[in-house]
């Protein structure tokens, strides 16, 4: 049987992004914290977000409605950092007002040190839109050299570049094909193939797995991981855990509009958990860990909480000739603290003012 | 910034010929051919001033269709389908963007008005002893106020619906004819707020008689080189203005709702 290791080396990676901004002071949390060991603990912030509060005006009355409220995050360079939460959280209010598309009603924006409505602030970075959607009349070829002439790439190396960028979103055989004839799938790898067009130094990608089969996602997800390991930033929104466990450093997870926590994920996970179904014979052997229980066959499942009490089973049901039927690996730490933030109800979302 | 703008314009280009815009230019030269078989044998003698009458009226009307329908949906479209916010979130002003989206859809203009007026002055050569190279005067008149009539389009098209910006420009192409006659018709009152009210509506709307020597050139009299740079410079302060304050509305638009 093949144990999967329950290694996911974090030691290179590992950022301490700031804690939240709970006394609203306006004041950005820049500095690492947690692991002082880290390497990149003193790299500085590719995008400082500092107390941002966005509201909307909605239907007739124009009732104002709550977007996001006392937003704050850093993300320094070279980690990857996911906004976490439920549908209308805030997540894409939270980028948009990071991109100059909604204007926020309080707070600061710094992206590699200048302001957010500078638009050469957004010169390094990438960015693919949550149903990304594009000129229909190009083709996917054309669509990259339109984006290549507003990123300036020069003219000599676009071309190269954007080979490139096809064969690295699987995108090269249908290049030559108009978007509106694009399913969801292929736009979302169009659209992730601009977002790093420019090789930009921040990426912020709006639930980027959304409209791919398990293929695609896997492919995106080796791709961002790639990205990562070449040193970009990465801003991930995301209601799907386990993909943010598989790429993030740190998370921020929203709740009603409001950052609830920042964390980094090795912080946040002490370990992983095991399940395990042993086929036992007519006795209930003295070793079995008491939060067993009885399943169909005389089949039991046990769970372990670490790989030496792993160990230790694997030991025991191989001196007693009991057959470990399957084996599953856990890691709900992230799971478990997004269900906690969000066991009541999102509150209405209109604001009483 | 200026290469921005014409990777825009380009694009914006583009899109009206791959809409089939151009199919329009078809519609021209029917109407013109139309003219010449229908209309010859009723105006025994005018025919190339009937001729060039329905041309140019032609040009004017095709090209105002294009304006209209291409302009006052061209930046909501890409509000409500999304494309906007890829482009915005590239090193691209908002200012930057809709000036691209105004030049292309000028370029398409200026490209359409160079085909019907190639179409119009051939039929009008074809036509004995009716060519005149004062047609090109008045097709020059023709595109200045189709520009101002785009940039009109494009101050509505960033702060109401695609269907009220398409009224309001027609709004103000029907007034912009009228103005002076209005302002006339004004001064002719007794009341004073009737005069005040003509002058008003003299000064908020561009004055499209101005550009309109289409009568005059059809009945034989010439465009004179002071007319044309003053309507050019009309033109320009013009459309600089909407622009300016069209690029001041879209630049504190929300692009995005909650």
């Amino acid at each position: 049987m093949i144990i999967q290791a329950p290694v996911k080396n974090r030691t290179l990676d590992r950022e301490t992004i700031g804690a939240r901004h709970a006394e609203r002071t306006g004041t950005i949390p820049d500095s690492p914290g947690g692991d002082r060991s880290n390497p990149l603990a003193g790299a500085p912030a590719v995008i400082q977000v500092g107390d941002l509060w966005k509201s909307f005006r909605s239907g007739f009355l124009k009732r104002r409605i709550r977007g996001i409220e006392g937003v704050s995050f850093s993300v320094a360079k070279g980690s990857v950092f996911a906004l976490l939460g439920h549908n209308g959280a805030g997540k894409t209010t939270t980028i948009n007002c990071i991109l100059d598309l909604v204007h926020p009603d309080g707070g600061d924006i710094k992206i590699m040190g200048r302001d957010y409505r500078d638009p050469a602030s957004r010169a390094r970075v990438g960015y693919l839109p949550e149903r990304p959607y594009f000129f229909d009349h190009l083709t996917g070829m054309e669509l990259l050299q339109f984006y290549a002439r507003l990123l300036d790439i020069p003219r000599e190396s676009r071309a190269a570049r954007i080979d490139e960028v096809l064969e690295m979103v699987g995108m090269t055989t249908f290049a030559g094909r108009r978007l509106k004839k694009f399913s969801k799938g292929m736009l979302q790898r169009i659209g992730l193939a601009q977002a790093i067009l420019g090789d930009p130094d921040l990426l912020i990608l709006d639930e980027p797995m959304s409209g791919l089969d398990p293929i695609g996602r896997r492919e995106v997800r080796e791709l961002l991981m790639e990205l990562k390991r070449v040193g970009k930033t990465i801003i991930l929104s995301s209601h799907i855990v386990p993909d943010v466990e598989m790429i993030a450093d740190s998370v921020g997870i929203l709740k009603d509009g409001s950052m609830a926590v920042v964390k980094d994920l090795n912080e946040l996970n002490p370990g992983f958990s095991y399940t395990g179904d042993l086929a036992l014979g007519r006795t209930r052997p003295h070793w079995l860990p008491s939060n067993n229980s009885d399943l169909e066959d005389g089949k039991v499942r046990v769970q372990v909480g670490s790989v030496g009490e792993l160990r230790n089973l694997l030991n025991d049901c191989h001196r007693e000739s009991i057959p470990l039927v399957s084996l599953e690996t856990h890691r709900s730490c992230l799971e478990d603290l997004f269900m906690e933030i969000n066991r009541e109800a999102p509150q209405n979302p209109e604001v009483a003012r | 910034m200026t290469g921005n703008i014409l990777t825009l314009a380009a694009s914006t280009f583009l899109e009206t010929v791959r809409d089939r815009i151009f199919y329009l230019v078809a519609v021209f030269g029917f109407v013109m051919l139309a003219s010449t078989a229908i209309l010859s044998p009723l105006t025994v003698g005018a025919q190339g001033k009937i001729m060039a009458d329905v041309g140019l009226a032609s040009m004017v009307i095709i090209g105002l269709l294009v304006v209209i329908f291409v302009g006052s949906s061209m930046v909501r479209k890409e509000l409500d389908k999304g494309t906007i916010v890829t482009i915005l979130s590239k090193p691209v002003g908002r200012r930057e963007y809709l000036l691209g989206k105004f030049l292309g859809l000028n370029l398409t203009l200026v490209s359409m008005l160079a085909v019907m007026g190639l179409v119009f002055l051939l039929m009008m050569f074809l036509a004995p002893g009716s060519f005149s190279l004062r047609f090109l005067g008045a097709i020059y008149l023709t595109f200045l106020e189709l520009t101002l009539i785009n940039a009109v389009v494009v101050f509505f098209s960033t702060s109401v619906s695609p269907i009220l910006a398409a009224v309001f420009t027609l709004g103000v192409f029907a007034v912009g004819h009228l103005s002076q006659s209005i302002r006339d018709f004004g001064q002719l009152q007794d009341g004073l707020f009737q005069r005040q009210v003509s002058e008003l509506v003299y000064y908020l709307t561009p004055n499209l008689e101005v550009f309109n020597l289409r009568g005059a050139v059809v009945h034989g009299t010439p465009v004179s080189a002071e007319h044309l740079v003053m309507a050019t410079v009309y033109c320009l302060a013009w459309t600089v203005l909407l622009l300016v304050v069209a690029g001041s509305i879209f630049s504190r638009k929300e692009l995005r709702g909650e």
